[in-house]
């Protein structure tokens, strides 16, 4: 401490080992606010239509089309050291082949408390295919909201907002006439 | 010339002085550590929590870096040369 640069020296290495202890105890707060919010996910209607795969033209593929409504309210997930939620709705069955699968089919990220509450009347995002190319035989399936809190500091949390209280079936597949 | 030079970018401080700088400094960094994080943890704002400490942190640099003169109170007292028989 004798001179300006020991002085300098001493200080930032207390002042680092204080901010990493800081960090530390924010990461740890994740355990302690566990909010568990719920919300409903119905299914408005589901359509599988013949195509052909993206790389393969020759392929026969089948494809899925859902609509679906949300409704959840998800404020109680953020807390100081939320940054940002990421929300998917996943659809989980078993195929005819006996495989489980989990398949995404949407997705959002929440970055303010205030677009927390979710009302969305929404459709797949992404291409539902089944990688057997064919729904047929396959198992009716659950679609749950899960939901994934992104910390400032501190590890990854996950949950599970919302499901369907019954399973859907998947319609055969029909031509568009 | 030089040795101006090299006694301002030195700046030394006294032994009490050191004492004193690294009483203040261990006291005010913990002390920023626990009242940041149990302020911020009650406003539930990560802002407010390193907004103090950072605060804290710029406050004590000021305070604790330059060599001001209240810790050059106490200078050391050299023993007078004794003057060798040859």
């Amino acid at each position: 401490m004798h001179t300006i640069y020991a002085r300098i020296n001493n200080v930032s290495a207390l002042l680092s080992t204080c901010l990493m202890c800081l960090l530390g105890a924010i990461a740890l707060t994740t355990y302690i606010l566990t909010p568990h919010p719920t919300g409903k996910l119905d299914v408005a209607s589901i359509q599988v239509f013949p195509g052909n795969a993206a790389r393969y033209s020759r392929k026969q593929q089948e494809f899925a089309f859902l609509h679906f409504n949300i409704s959840a309210d998800l404020t109680p997930l953020f807390h100081w050291n939320t940054k940002q939620l990421f929300l998917y709705v996943s659809a989980e069955y078993t195929n005819q082949k006996g495989i489980h699968n989990d398949v995404v089919i949407w997705d959002r990220i929440v970055r303010r408390k205030e677009d927390a509450n979710l009302t969305v009347a929404g459709r797949n995002k992404y291409v539902f295919r089944e990688i057997s190319s064919s729904f047929k035989g396959a198992e009716p399936a659950h679609y749950t909201l899960k939901y994934n809190v992104m910390p400032w500091v501190g590890p990854l949390t996950y949950g599970e907002a919302a499901r369907t209280k019954t399973p859907v079936p998947f319609p055969e597949s029909q031509e568009l006439s | 010339m030089a040795i101006d030079l090299q006694k301002l970018t030195e700046g030394r401080i006294d032994f009490e002085g050191q004492k004193k700088v690294e009483r203040i400094s261990r006291s005010t960094l913990v002390t920023a550590t626990v009242l940041s994080f149990l302020i911020g943890f009650i406003l539930q704002s990560l802002r407010v929590t390193f907004a103090i400490f950072g605060i804290s942190a710029i406050a004590l640099l000021i305070v604790v870096v330059p060599p001001w003169p209240a810790y050059n109170r106490h200078p050391i007292q050299w023993l007078t040369p004794k003057v060798k028989e040859v």
